[in-house]
C-alpha cells in the first residue's frame, strides 16, 4: 500500500519536473541560436533517463506519456503531441536497450536517446505531412543531437548520482 | 569539480554549433496591393525596418489612390464628377493628376486616365470580362476626356467636369508608388534594394557587390521564358503587354490595355513595351501609352527625348532595343524565333 | 537489475562508438538525400500570405493535384515532375489559368481574386534578380 503510494507520488513529482523542464526549455529556444526546426536541448529526457536508471521501464513510460499529454494541454497542439510522443517513445525504447549494453556510460545512452528522439520526430512529421520533405532536416538534427545528448548525458550523471533512489521518500 | 567538465565541454561544443550568419538573404516582404502582387527586397544588412516602412507607404498610397475603395481620395474626386465642386486632394495626388494630364498632352489619344468607364464596360475592373454592347461602349467613350479634368496645383484640388466621368490611376499609380517607396527606403538607410510592383521593377542602387541588377523582360508569347535581360541601376523597368490580363470571346482574344481613341483593346503591332527610366512614374505611364501608340510612334517619341529607353516586342517577332541599353543588355530569345535590332537616334 | 551505465561517471570508449554511429547515420542520410539530378526546385503555394502547401518539384515522381477549397474562388493546382500550374479556377479573371506551367526558379503564378501565389525557388543561382512584364 505504502509502496504503491510512494511510487505514485514519485511518478507524479517526476512528471511535474519533466513538464517544468520542457516548459523552461521552451522559454530559451535553441532555434534562435541555430535555426533548425525541431531542435531543442531535450532536458525532459533527463527525467526519462533518471526513471530508467532508478525506477523502472514501466514508470519511465508512464511519466513520459503523462508528460507529453499534459504538455500538449499546456499550449501545444495535436501535431506537437504526435511529434513529442513519437520522439519520446522511440528515445525511451532506444535508451532502455542502451542501458543494458555493457560498456556505455550515460553519455552514450543520452546521445543515442537524443538521436532516436529526433528520428522519431521527423518520422512523425513525415507521417503527418504525408511527404518525405522533413527528412532533409534529420542529418543536421542528428549532428546536433551529439551535442544535446552529451549535455543531457552529463546532467543525467549528476542527477542519477546526486539524487539516489530512496525508499524513504 | 571534474563533474562539471562535461558541462563546460558541451557548452563549448554548443557554441561551435552556431552557423555563420547568411548575409546574402535580403529582408523581404510580398503582399497584395493596388490589385497586384508586390514585393520589396532590401539587401542591406538589417533592412527589415526599411522593408516594413516601404510596405506601409505602399499601403497608404493604395488607400489614397484606389478607385474601388469608396473612402479613397480618388473616389471622392470621382463621386463629385459633374457637380462643379473642386475636390481638395493631397498635394501628392494633385501632382500625380497633373503628370497624367501632361502625358495625355504629350501623346494625344494614347493615354488617358479618364478611361475608367470604358474599363468598367469591358468588365476589367471587378466583374466578369465581356465584350460590351455598342451602346454601352459609346456611352462610356463619351466620358473619356482628360481635358475635362481640371487640376489646380496651387490649391491642391481637382474637378471632373462631366457627370459619370471617372479617373483610374492604374496606368501610373505603380510608378508613382515606386518613387515614394524608394524615398522611404532611402530614408531608412537602404541603398541596395529591388521593388517589384506587379511586374514594374524598380532597381534601387546596385547589388551589394557594386554590379548592376539583372532584370529579365518576359517573353510575351511564352511567359516562362525571358525575352532579354537588362542591367539596371537606379532605374525602373515597366512593361505593358496584352498577355497578362485578357479573355477570349467567340475565339477572339481581348486584352486589358484599351486604346482611348477606339475604346477597344489596342492593336498597334506590339506584343509588349518595356520602358526603362530613372523617372519611375514616367516609365510606368509611358509603357501603357507607347503600347497603344505602336512601334513607329514609340520610336519617334523616344528620339524626341533623352530620359528613357525602350524594349519593343513586335507582332512580327522583332525585338527593338534602343541604343542606350545596348551595353548592358543580352538577348535571350533567339531560339524562339526572335530577331534583335538596336534602334539609333 | 541495475544497469552498469547508470553507475559510471565518465565517458567510455563505447560512448564514442555510439557518437560515431550517429554521425555515420547522418552521413548516410545526406548521401541518400542528395538530389539525384538537376537542382532542387521548391514550389510554395501561399493564400493571402499564409503558406498552404509546398512541393519539391524535382522530387515529384507522380502527377498529383491539390484542390484549394478554402480560397474565395476554389481552384485546382496540378503538380508534375519539375513543373506546376493552376489547372482550374473558379475566379472571374482566369489570368492564373492562362499563365500555364511554370518550372523555373523565380517564376510565379498569381491569382489576384484569390490572393493566391505559387512561387518557385531553387538552390541554383538565378540568372537574374527580377522579372518585368
Amino acid at each position: 500500500m505504502s509502496g504503491s503510494l510512494q511510487r505514485l507520488t514519485r511518478s507524479a513529482v517526476l512528471t511535474a519536473l519533466a513538464l517544468a523542464l520542457s516548459v523552461a526549455e521552451g522559454l530559451v529556444p535553441l532555434t534562435i541560436l541555430f535555426p533548425l526546426p525541431g531542435l531543442r536541448l531535450g532536458l525532459a529526457n533527463l527525467v526519462t533517463v533518471y526513471a530508467l536508471c532508478r525506477l523502472s521501464g514501466r514508470e519511465a513510460l508512464l511519466i513520459l506519456v503523462a508528460r507529453c499529454l499534459l504538455g500538449s494541454l499546456l499550449g501545444g497542439n495535436l501535431m506537437a503531441l504526435a511529434f513529442s510522443l513519437t520522439g519520446g517513445l522511440l528515445a525511451l525504447a532506444v535508451m532502455a536497450l542502451a542501458l543494458h549494453l555493457p560498456g556505455l556510460s550515460l553519455f552514450g545512452v543520452s546521445i543515442a536517446g537524443a538521436a532516436a528522439h529526433n528520428t522519431g520526430q521527423i518520422l512523425a512529421a513525415m507521417a503527418v505531412l504525408g511527404t518525405r520533405a522533413p527528412l532533409v532536416y534529420l542529418p543536421p538534427l542528428l549532428l546536433c543531437s551529439l551535442v544535446t545528448g552529451a549535455v543531457t548525458g552529463g546532467a543525467s550523471i549528476l542527477l542519477v548520482h546526486r539524487v539516489p533512489f530512496s525508499s524513504r521518500a | 569539480m571534474k563533474r562539471f567538465l562535461p558541462f563546460l565541454l558541451s557548452i563549448v561544443l554548443l557554441a561551435g554549433c552556431t552557423p555563420q550568419q547568411a548575409a546574402t538573404e535580403p529582408a523581404q516582404v510580398q503582399f497584395f496591393a493596388m490589385d497586384t502582387l508586390m514585393s520589396i527586397r532590401v539587401y542591406n544588412e538589417g533592412g527589415e525596418d526599411a522593408v516594413q516602412a516601404a510596405r506601409q507607404e505602399v499601403e497608404r498610397l493604395d488607400k489614397l489612390l484606389s478607385r474601388t475603395d469608396a473612402d479613397s481620395t480618388i473616389s471622392a474626386l470621382n463621386s463629385h464628377a459633374g457637380d462643379g465642386t473642386m475636390v481638395s486632394l493631397e498635394p501628392e495626388v494633385t501632382q500625380l493628376l497633373s503628370f497624367a494630364k501632361s502625358v495625355s498632352e504629350l501623346l494625344p489619344g494614347d493615354f488617358d486616365i479618364t478611361i475608367a468607364p470604358v474599363m468598367d464596360a469591358w468588365g476589367f475592373t471587378t466583374e466578369e470580362r465581356h465584350v460590351p454592347s455598342e451602346e454601352a461602349l459609346s456611352a462610356a467613350m463619351a466620358l473619356v476626356d482628360s481635358s475635362l479634368l481640371t487640376v489646380d496645383e496651387s490649391a491642391s484640388a481637382a474637378r471632373l467636369e462631366r457627370a459619370g466621368m471617372e479617373v483610374d490611376l492604374g496606368a501610373i499609380a505603380k510608378g508613382f508608388t515606386a518613387a515614394q517607396a524608394e524615398a522611404v527606403l532611402r530614408e531608412n538607410g537602404a541603398t541596395s534594394a529591388l521593388l517589384d510592383l506587379g511586374g514594374n521593377v524598380t532597381a534601387i542602387g546596385s547589388k551589394l557587390d557594386g554590379t548592376a541588377w539583372q532584370v529579365a523582360v518576359k517573353d510575351p508569347q511564352n511567359t516562362d521564358e525571358a525575352l532579354c535581360v537588362l542591367s539596371l541601376t537606379d532605374q525602373t523597368a515597366s512593361t505593358s503587354g496584352g498577355y497578362e490580363r485578357y479573355f477570349e470571346e467567340d475565339g477572339v482574344t481581348y486584352h486589358h490595355i484599351i486604346d482611348p481613341k477606339t475604346g477597344y483593346p489596342a492593336d498597334s503591332g506590339l506584343r509588349s513595351v518595356t520602358v526603362i527610366s530613372s523617372n519611375h512614374m514616367l516609365a510606368d505611364a509611358l509603357s501603357t501609352a507607347l503600347f497603344v501608340a505602336g512601334p513607329e510612334e514609340a520610336l519617334d517619341f523616344w528620339r524626341s527625348r533623352d530620359d528613357f529607353e525602350l524594349v519593343l516586342c513586335t507582332d512580327d517577332n522583332r525585338v527593338i532595343v534602343t541604343e542606350g541599353l545596348e551595353a548592358g543588355y543580352r538577348p535571350a530569345g533567339e531560339d524562339r524565333g526572335y530577331t534583335y535590332e538596336i534602334a539609333r537616334r | 537489475m541495475k544497469s552498469p551505465a547508470a553507475e559510471r561517471r565518465r565517458p567510455t570508449p563505447w560512448d564514442a562508438v555510439v557518437a560515431l554511429a550517429v554521425i555515420a547515420f547522418a552521413v548516410v542520410l545526406i548521401v541518400l538525400l542528395r538530389p539525384t539530378q538537376g537542382s532542387a526546385i521548391t514550389a510554395v503555394v501561399t493564400l493571402d500570405g499564409e503558406p498552404v502547401a509546398q512541393y519539391r518539384l524535382d522530387q515529384v515522381t507522380q502527377p498529383e493535384t491539390l484542390t484549394v477549397d478554402e480560397a474565395p474562388y476554389p481552384l485546382t493546382i496540378s503538380i508534375e515532375p519539375g513543373r506546376i500550374c493552376i489547372d482550374h479556377s473558379d475566379c472571374p479573371s482566369q489570368d492564373c489559368v492562362n499563365t500555364g506551367w511554370i518550372s523555373r526558379s523565380g517564376q510565379q503564378i498569381i491569382c489576384l481574386p484569390n490572393r493566391l501565389v505559387i512561387s518557385l525557388s531553387g538552390s541554383e543561382d538565378e540568372e537574374f534578380d527580377a522579372v518585368t512584364g
